[in-house]
């Protein structure tokens, strides 16, 4: 057996594939190999760029096969779960903001506290806006957290689903259709 | 831009689990044969990559079934063929193909290549 074949049997071991299959594949390649050499042509142009890296294409075939997971499978699983958690936050906060906003009640406002000296009149942090004749409104100065809240978490969720497109269009494509 | 060779195994890429079952669609066949078959038709940059992983997914994904037989004067080898699926596969598979290639042409044809000597 080529030493090609034993450094691929090598990483199926290393990767726990079970060694009927791996005998199995270990035997078709080299079979391969054999008849590739008997017709003249080298390892290096049957496989290519596979040919110096026997491991490589090793734990490729293997996990293609779906004898073993996908090489990428850790890296690739990490970053949606990150990515779902992330999204359903910003979810959750769009949906109590637009909730506190749509109840009213409580209204949460940020408001600058201010140190007074006692013997100052306490100016009015909420001015009056006339609104029409003999009717007027307070106006709240600060901007309410609710509103702040649902702009940012808005933006979150814009921003999970340019993620979301990203990782979608990086994922290996199927170039066939499922039947 | 990508150079001669590279685009052709990049394009190759796309379209060898269609020419692989299209090849195998001919007659039951094992790994080298595929590729011999291949090479015959002028593909070859088949090795770039190799088509072992791709034939575990096919496999996988059932669009070939398998077999162990005898070869010609050799251990037995694995057999590949074509599914129902597989078929239903490469039919579909290559009307976009084709549907890709008019598409692709129509921009493409009206360049005239001029080759400096």
């Amino acid at each position: 057996m080529s030493e090609f074949v034993e450094q691929c049997r090598r990483e199926w071991r290393r990767l726990g594939v079970p060694d009927p299959l791996a005998d199995e594949m270990a035997a078709d390649l080299a079979s391969d190999l054999e008849d590739a050499e008997a017709e003249g042509v080298s390892i290096e142009e049957y496989l290519g760029s596979s040919a110096p890296d026997p491991r490589s294409l090793a734990s490729s075939w293997a996990s293609e096969r779906g004898i073993v997971a996908t090489p990428h499978g850790t890296a690739g699983s990490r970053r949606p779960r990150a990515l779902v958690a992330f999204t359903a936050l910003a979810a959750i906060v769009v949906m109590v903001a637009a909730l506190l906003l749509a109840t009213g009640e409580p209204k949460v406002t940020l408001t600058a506290a201010r140190r007074t000296p006692p013997h100052l009149p306490v100016p009015s942090v909420h001015p009056t806006v006339p609104v029409g004749i003999g009717h007027q409104v307070q106006a709240a100065a600060a901007a309410p957290v609710e509103w702040i809240l649902l702009v940012l978490a808005l933006g979150a969720l814009g921003f999970a689903a340019w993620l979301w497109s990203r990782w979608h269009r990086s994922r290996p494509s199927l170039a066939l259709p499922k039947t | 831009m990508a150079p001669g060779s590279q685009r052709q195994t990049e394009l190759l890429r796309g379209v060898l689990d269609l020419c692989l079952l299209a090849v195998m669609d001919e007659g039951p066949a094992y790994g080298y044969e595929m590729t011999k078959r291949l090479r015959e038709r002028g593909l070859s940059a088949v090795g770039e990559g190799s088509i072992y992983p791709l034939l575990g997914r096919l496999e996988r994904e059932g669009f070939v079934e398998t077999y162990r037989a005898a070869s010609k004067g050799g251990p037995p080898r694995k057999y590949y063929r074509p599914s129902s699926a597989g078929r239903i596969a490469l039919a579909l598979g290559v009307s976009e193909w084709r549907a890709a290639r008019v598409a692709i042409d129509a921009v493409l044809d009206g360049v005239k290549v001029e080759v400096a000597s």
